[in-house]
């Protein structure tokens, strides 16, 4: 316990929104005092971030979160011990703030991992259990993840002809070698600033492999643009730039993802915003972004070998119906439609496939030839 | 001799010589009852020595017991065996019944089939007048030793003594004694020197009773099927009487009655017509002294008014002022058809006197360890005619003697035990362990069975206490059934008794027992099913199962369901009970965390830490108690849960419950 209470010397100089935040943790701790001595059983409300607590918003085109919350109580058998893992979430990120550091998601479930005294139990198993508590916290303090002073790992990379100052370096975009410039979990106005650009639009890859291409070939350079990858499911650090750029810098979003369910979901998720981030998506969702491909037609299109397709599963047939029905796609025409091509091919499409053409194949025919058509998907 | 030709052929055969039609005559005579069970005497069992001593015990005691009840007497008997040597038991039962008239003595204690009980529909313990003849006979088959008697039927009136022994030939009692004609023992203290002189037994006290000593081979082993199992169910099942025993060993033990109440009376009833078979209906109109038909019916049956007889007599197309003693047999079969179709209402139920569930609880209480007890007695039914009623009670929990025994005590036991090894001192110091217990208890506690059970070390004996009590018993234990037939136990034929069936095939799975197919239900419980009738259906003489009628087993059922919705109940709380405690246990882990956590958050001094952490704890200690309220489906409180167990449940409030052992 020492090592929690110990008040450290060295105490940075806290920030307003530093201040807001230990606010905000502090009124959590209080509510419990003021509770226990009224008597009454202490709880937090938490927002839900389930599917039931998300609507989307028609006019501004995003997702958002609604009103309901779950209430978390330490008189539950089955909340007791989140409800004790929440409020050692708060100390953890009270001694993050007070001391002017930040730590990732999996240093914080370090500090506060602990046996507990007397039950030989640890205060978190395993980091699984740590990070939705986190995410509790964030919506339940109205505090974004960076206000709490913690980060996740980086993932996701991006080039460009863009320069960027992150934390007081200026660093040129398109001077990244082969790696490119690692797009930080936080990447907000007081970090990353940027200083110059001359990209015209923005393309969003799926993954890692493709986006190596693309930056071999110098894409980017050719057609003037911002080259960014999300490794999979676009992190926040990723999606926050995406927004950044789009919003502060006007530069158009498009989408090169696999023709498959998980790719139709990085889309809806960069688009609309992700269900459990919802309370996020007014700072990340870019509904202006458009999807470039792969399309469901492109195995035609662009006269693909039988060899590439990669059969549907059920799970994904199940997935592509469930995505159907969002909201934000059932009322799609061109998506329904697309689906239901996919359906009806039986196959889904990596972007890799199109290396069997040729290796640049998609950086030199198919992308050049999409954003000329300007045929995207909405 | 057909084949007269074939032997014209053959050489003839040496004359043999054949039995003829008159030669055979020579031989045929009458059997008496005597020599017939004199040969078949598993049929009233005796079939061997263990189960004889138990038989003539039995016999003795149940005679006593329908003595005194029917005397309106509070009946207290002494029971005394005694060896005396070479497989030879001494078998005293004495009572504080209303005592025997001086002419009856020899006639019931030696003369098989002679009794009060047969020919009237009562309920009563001994049925047809076999039994303590029987153990008399079985006795002077087997050591030459005659029956004594003692009865006294007032304390002002002299007292007789009887030595008797069975002329098995004729069965006819023979009295050896005062030149065959019983000895006269006079009242008051002369009576007693008299007592005393002629070496004669009898525990002066009673103002009358009757004592029978009979003499026999026997083997005394303790456990099932045993005297003292015997008399223990006995109490159970009657808890008003007194038991003293001495058993063999010499060692004295007294049952006491927990109540001082006589049961009931039962009332004797006419036989329901759709309890009589054809051949006994033909005997009663030739026997009748009713000079009508319509007469003969409403009198010699229960519940056939004038109307009904009328409607007999129509069915079978006789007319009601027919002469019963003219009836055909013809006539009779269409009567008996006729007596089927009508309707007639079910017998008179008061005439069976039930235990009572109160009564149950008592004596289950009383003589099985257990944290809950209930009964249920189920209202009077009908089978064949017979009105009977079943009764069950139930005991659970209580745990193993062995887990109960304080480390002190166990030393000091271990100390007086002359048991040879520890094996032999766990079996016979503690209740219902049984060899795979002690096995159980001895690897526990990694001994050989073999170490003798004085000379262990403290080391030892603290060892030996841990493992009895860390040894779970009644984990394989299976549930006890205890039967009594107008409460009397039965202690043999379990599997052939329609009780056992009916307990067997009942699902005690969904009353939180756990049960394999076609096996008793597993867990530390005992039930005990009475049976009460004017006539219990035995499937044999020696009446040691219940034969299964259809009703029977209905009956049963109903009854068991019954106790076991009890039993769920409870161990549903008891579960909840030990739910809250886990509840409890959880809460209290995380109290600490978040005080702290808290007092960290609000940088505060360890002072106020530990104030919060009060509060929080009064809190858990009230939410804890609180969570146990249930709610039903619209969120409303439920009643509290102990009303519901209904009537005649008790609960032996037990220190924490040993919920492992379910």
């Amino acid at each position: 316990m020492a090592k929690k209470t110990k008040k450290s010397a060295d105490s940075a100089v806290l920030t307003a929104k530093d201040k807001k935040t230990l606010g905000a943790i502090r009124s959590l701790a209080d509510e419990v005092v003021s509770s226990a001595d009224r008597g009454r059983a202490p709880y937090v409300e938490i927002p839900s971030r389930s599917l039931s607590n998300v609507r989307f918003n028609n006019s501004k085109k995003i997702i958002e979160m609604g009103s309901g919350t779950n209430r978390r109580e330490l008189f539950n058998l089955a909340q007791a011990r989140s409800y004790m893992q929440t409020l050692l979430v708060g100390t953890g990120c009270k001694q993050l703030i007070e001391q002017g550091k930040t730590t990732s998601i999996r240093g914080l479930f370090y500090l506060l991992k602990h046996t507990i005294e007397g039950a030989g139990e640890e205060t978190f198993d395993t980091q699984g259990e740590c990070d939705p508590i986190i995410e509790d916290v964030e919506v339940s303090l109205d505090s974004m993840r960076e206000e709490l002073h913690l980060y996740a790992k980086n993932a996701g990379a991006m080039v460009g002809p863009i320069t960027l100052v992150d934390s007081g370096d200026e660093i040129d975009c398109s001077r990244m070698g082969s790696g490119g410039y690692s797009v930080p979990s936080i990447v907000e106005q007081d970090i990353v600033q940027f200083k110059k650009n001359t990209a015209r639009f923005v393309l969003h890859v799926e993954k890692d492999t493709v986006w190596r291409r693309f930056n071999e070939d110098k894409f980017w350079r050719l057609h003037n643009c911002i080259l960014i990858h999300g490794g999979g499911q676009p992190p926040r650090g990723v999606r926050r730039m995406l927004h950044r750029l789009h919003y502060e810098l006007n530069l158009p979003v498009y989408c090169l993802l696999d023709n498959d369910p998980w790719g139709y979901y990085i889309y809806s998720v960069i688009k609309q915003g992700s269900i459990n981030l919802a309370y996020e998506s007014r700072r990340m969702a870019i509904p202006a972004a458009r999807f470039l491909g792969l399309r469901s037609n492109d195995y035609e299109r662009c006269q693909l070998t039988p060899s590439v397709q990669i059969k549907l599963n059920d799970q994904d047939i199940k997935r592509a119906r469930q995505i159907a029905q969002y909201p934000w796609f059932a009322s799609k025409k061109p998506w329904q439609k697309e689906i239901a091509m996919m359906l009806a091919n039986g196959f889904k499409l990596e972007v890799e496939a199109l290396i069997s053409k040729d290796i640049s194949y998609v950086t030199e025919e198919y992308v050049p030839a999409r954003l000329t058509e300007g045929k995207f998907l909405d | 001799m057909e084949d007269n030709e074939d032997n014209a052929q053959q050489p003839p055969k040496p004359h043999r010589k054949r039995a003829t039609a008159e030669s055979m005559a020579a031989k045929q005579r009458d059997i008496s009852v005597s020599e017939f069970f004199a040969k078949n005497r598993h049929l009233l069992g005796f079939d061997n020595p263990r189960k004889a001593l138990l038989t003539a015990v039995k016999e003795a005691v149940d005679n006593s017991l329908d003595a005194c009840e029917e005397a309106g007497i509070v009946p207290e008997v002494w029971v005394h065996i005694e060896p005396t040597g070479n497989n030879r038991f001494k078998v005293g039962v004495q009572d504080n019944g209303p005592g025997i008239v001086k002419k009856q003595i020899p006639l019931i204690f030696g003369k098989l089939l002679y009794g009060s009980k047969f020919h009237r529909l009562r309920m009563s313990r001994g049925q047809q007048g076999i039994g303590i003849s029987a153990a008399g006979m079985y006795g002077m088959l087997t050591t030459g030793r005659p029956v004594k008697i003692i009865s006294m039927t007032s304390p002002r009136k002299p007292a007789h003594y009887f030595e008797i022994q069975i002329d098995t030939k004729r069965n006819q009692p023979e009295i050896i004694n005062g030149k065959g004609d019983g000895e006269e023992i006079p009242s008051g203290e002369k009576g007693q020197q008299y007592i005393a002189a002629h070496g004669i037994e009898w525990i002066p006290g009673p103002r009358s009773g009757t004592r029978v000593t009979i003499e026999l081979e026997g083997r005394y082993v303790r456990g099932r099927g045993s005297a003292d199992e015997y008399l223990e169910q006995t109490a159970i099942a009657n808890p008003h009487v007194t038991i003293h025993y001495i058993d063999p060993e010499g060692t004295a033990a007294t049952y006491e009655r927990s109540t001082n109440e006589l049961p009931p009376e039962p009332r004797e009833i006419k036989p329901h017509p759709y309890g009589i078979e054809l051949g006994r209906l033909v005997t009663m109109l030739k026997d009748t002294n009713a000079g009508t038909m319509a007469q003969f019916l409403t009198e010699s049956f229960s519940r056939v008014t004038p109307s009904v007889a009328k409607h007999i007599c129509d069915g079978a197309k006789i007319s009601t002022r027919s002469s019963p003693k003219r009836i055909g047999r013809q006539e009779a079969d269409a009567l008996y058809q006729a007596i089927q179709n009508t309707k007639i209402s079910a017998p008179a139920t008061d005439c069976i006197s039930p235990i009572g569930e109160p009564l149950i609880l008592k004596g289950l209480h009383q003589q099985v360890p257990g944290e809950f007890f209930c009964a249920a007695t189920r209202p009077p039914s009908v089978y064949r005619g017979n009105p009977f009623l079943i009764e069950v009670g139930l005991a659970f929990g209580g745990g193993s003697s062995t887990q109960k025994v304080t480390l002190d005590a166990l030393t000091e036991l271990l100390a007086e035990s002359d048991a040879r090894s520890i094996r032999q001192f766990l079996l016979t110091t503690f209740d219902g362990i049984g060899p795979a217990g002690a096995e159980k208890i001895l690897s526990e506690a990694s001994m050989g069975p073999r170490q003798t059970a004085a000379k262990l070390s403290k080391e030892d004996i603290a060892k030996l206490h841990a493992a009895m009590k860390n040894v779970n018993l009644s984990e394989g234990q299976s549930m006890q059934v205890l039967r009594y037939a107008n409460r009397v136990p039965l202690q043999f034929q379990a599997a052939g008794c329609a009780i056992t069936q009916s307990v067997i095939a009942n699902n005690w799975r969904s009353y939180g027992l756990s049960q394999s197919r076609g096996q008793l239900p597993a867990g530390p419980v005992t039930i005990m099913v009475h049976m009460a009738s004017v006539w219990v259906p035995f499937t044999s003489e020696s009446k040691e199962a219940i034969a299964s009628y259809p009703d029977i087993m209905k009956e049963l059922r109903l009854g068991l369901q019954a106790v076991g919705r009890k039993l769920a109940m409870y161990l549903n709380r008891r579960k909840r009970v030990h739910q809250e405690g886990q509840r409890r246990e959880i809460f209290l882990r995380y109290l600490g965390e978040v005080a702290t956590a808290v007092s960290s958050i609000r940088d505060s001094d360890d002072l106020s830490r530990k104030e919060l952490y009060d509060r929080l704890l009064q809190i858990a200690k009230r939410k804890t108690s609180e969570a146990d309220i249930l709610l039903d489906d619209s969120g409303r409180k439920v009643e509290a849960v102990e009303d519901d167990f209904g009537e005649n449940v008790l609960i032996v409030n037990a220190e924490e419950p040993p919920i492992a052992d379910l």
